[in-house]
């Protein structure tokens, strides 16, 4: 059974490997690039195409050793990537780099001076066709990536366990390293010869690489017509890196350990790093984005509990002053009369006072109602469907956040009604807001669903479901109740101030239950 | 002491004319002699203080509020029987934390007979 929720349209501007690149990656892509290009250039044919360089020892185990490390970094991070987004594409672009990993180390098992003269297995021809498909994997699994983006979205995704996905990948790419390896090693007899002795590459050589290097150009090509995140951009760069190392390799001298074999083992090692620096500041990016939106979260819970319980508190001062004055005076009257010689006149007095007072209790209570339904006057015709489309854009950071899949049926064929726009903005935006706290602890799925449709005559009704924990039978009419609440920390106010709302528009608003799971909040307004 | 009524002399304060009408006529019933200011500043402008017995005084009043005026008189009578009532619950957290002389606190509505009987209480053995 699908776990986790389809990822809403909104949700992609958090996933890193969709994210779009801004202008500034783009400018740093193309000067990487640029960098590139003129150190090849000034290797091959410019004033560094004489430099002398010695082999260094320990240069090879070292950069081995960083370039693995690199790319298991990177596939681990995609493999992540892959088991929240669950595309196929990230899949097949982990496995990629763990490929680039793994075929590392038959690579430095047969490279000749590091674990022996002849090195530890193979003969000479192994080292460099292990670098040829070291040097072919990564972009064939880069094309199958760019082809696997744009796939229909039924196919893109991947419908089993992230976890067996991921081993599956783990134990092929494993497995086509080994077959990889052993066609290396143990054919190496049948290949043909590429390389003269342990530190030349024979004329041979550029007919073997010419077709790795198209694979690279090729995958640079796909990429580009299908390029839109900052993943893509990387992984162009880093095909573009791919591409150039193979003529360096071979000019100007076709010799290991030259400055031109120095220089495309920094390129590789450049090319592992480059997406792992670029996945972990953008994860640093949304660490700080998603701190930065739960303080603003708490920031707006806390002051719209204040506001709530301003007011709460405002009113609950303004009547309890005729109150005490009505406790008080009867106090008084009873004792006038409860004397021995009674004072009727006094005890008279305070009853009056008393009925004053009452009075007074109402006008407060009126006062009050008249602050939230201020400005009656200010009525105007209003197109519902686009007050719910203007309230789940107000909400829309808020469903993001809590990964809601939003449904909204507007009803094209709605009568106008009147109203108060900002009052019943209001409206739509507390039931918005109570679905969303009573989807906030439940499981995936969570839909929010705001529809309208046309009501009896000349009304509109409009419905606003979730699938939360739903409202029970005996709390659907004493939700409405202002001191009501199950927040723990919530005023209760909000469902009665709407409900005052509508009904101050001639409508009714309610709740019934959502099948299977959640409420249903329907008001009604009328022309 | 014979031509004084059998009660006490209490000044009540409070900025809501009504609660100050319906104070007197619940103090009066028992036989209590009543002075009513709408502000602390009044109370204390008027120079009455040396005469009063028992003070009740609102918490939150406009200008000096209640708890200004407890330590005003706290200054110049310092065993002067103080009863404050409050509208706002939350104000308790904010009660002075020096107990000044005697004092009782009241939320509103109050009920009418328990107040009486802390004003005997605290002022049994009215103080010069």
């Amino acid at each position: 059974m699908l776990k986790v929720a389809p990822i809403v349209q909104e949700d992609q501007e958090l996933i890193l490997s969709s994210l779009s690149p801004g202008p500034v990656q783009r400018r740093l892509a193309l000067l990487v690039v640029l960098g590139i290009l003129i150190v090849f250039l000034l290797i091959t044919v410019g004033p560094f195409s004489d430099v002398q360089t010695k082999p260094v020892a320990a240069f090879v185990p070292a950069y081995v050793m960083a370039m693995f490390v690199c790319d298991t970094i990177t596939a681990i991070l995609l493999f992540a990537q892959f088991s929240v987004v669950r595309a196929r594409a990230i899949l097949i672009i982990a496995s990629g780099y763990l490929y680039t990993a793994l075929v590392l180390i038959p690579w430095i098992l047969t490279f000749p001076g590091v674990f022996g003269p002849q090195g530890l297995l193979g003969g000479l021809q192994s080292t460099s066709w292990l670098y040829f498909f070291q040097h072919a994997g990564l972009p064939l699994f880069v094309i199958g990536y760019a082809l696997s983006k744009d796939a229909d979205p039924a196919e893109r995704t991947w419908h089993g366990t992230t976890r067996g996905a991921i081993a599956t990948c783990v134990v092929l790419t494993a497995a086509l390293v080994t077959v990889v390896a052993i066609v290396c090693i143990g054919g190496e007899a049948q290949l043909p010869r590429v390389v003269l002795d342990s530190l030349r590459l024979g004329p041979q050589w550029p007919f073997a690489a010419a077709p790795v290097a198209l694979l690279s150009f090729a995958a640079l090509i796909f990429l580009w017509t299908r390029r839109r995140s900052m993943l893509d951009l990387w992984l162009m760069v880093v095909m573009c890196l791919y591409t150039i190392e193979i003529p360096l390799s071979y000019y100007p001298s076709p010799i290991r350990f030259s400055v031109g074999w120095y220089t495309v083992r920094v390129f590789g090692f450049l090319s592992s790093c480059l997406v792992l620096i670029v996945l972990l500041y953008e994860i640093e990016a949304l660490y700080a984005r998603l701190i930065g939106a739960i303080r603003a979260e708490r920031r707006e819970r806390v002051a719209r509990l204040m506001t709530g319980d301003a007011v709460a508190a405002a009113i609950a001062h303004e009547v309890k002053q005729p109150l005490t004055a009505m406790t008080t005076s009867a106090s008084a009257g009873f004792r006038f009369l409860d004397r021995s010689s009674p004072n009727l006149g006094r005890a008279k007095e305070a009853f009056e006072q008393i009925v004053a007072d009452g009075h007074r209790a109402a006008a407060v209570v009126d006062s009050i109602r008249a602050i939230f339904r201020n400005d009656i006057r200010t009525r105007s015709v209003l197109d519902v469907n686009e007050l719910i489309r203007e309230a789940l854009i107000l909400e829309r950071a808020d469903l993001r956040r809590h990964r809601i899949l939003v449904q909204s049926a507007p009803n094209e064929q709605l009568p106008e009604v009147q109203g108060d726009r900002i009052q019943l903005q209001q409206v739509l935006l507390n039931l918005i807001t109570n679905a969303i706290d009573a989807m906030a602890s439940r499981d995936e799925p969570r839909v929010l669903s705001v529809s309208s449709a046309a009501y009896e005559d000349d009304g509109v009704i409009v419905s606003v479901a979730d699938t939360g924990a739903g409202v029970s039978t005996q709390d659907s009419e004493r939700i409405f109740n202002p001191l009501f609440t199950t927040k723990s920390d919530g005023m209760g106010m909000g469902l009665s101030i709407c409900r005052a709302i509508i009904e101050a528009h001639q409508g009714r608003l309610w709740v019934s239950p959502n099948s299977p799971q959640g409420a249903v909040f329907q008001f009604t307004l009328r022309a | 002491m014979n031509d004084r009524p059998p009660g006490f002399t209490i000044a009540v304060v409070d900025d809501d004319q009504r609660i100050l009408e319906s104070l007197q006529d619940l103090l009066e019933s028992a036989d209590h002699a009543v002075r009513l200011f709408a502000s602390a500043t009044a109370l204390l402008d008027s120079g009455c203080l040396p005469e009063i017995d028992c003070l009740i005084s609102d918490i939150g009043m406009p200008g000096m509020d209640g708890f200004e005026l407890l330590r005003a008189v706290q200054a110049a009578r310092p065993q002067l029987p103080v009863i404050l009532i409050t509208g706002h619950a939350e104000l308790l957290d904010q009660m002075p934390s020096v107990v000044l002389g005697q004092y009782r606190l009241f939320k509103k509505p109050f009920h009418g007979e328990e107040l009486l009987a802390a004003i005997s209480d605290l002022g049994s053995g009215p103080v010069t």
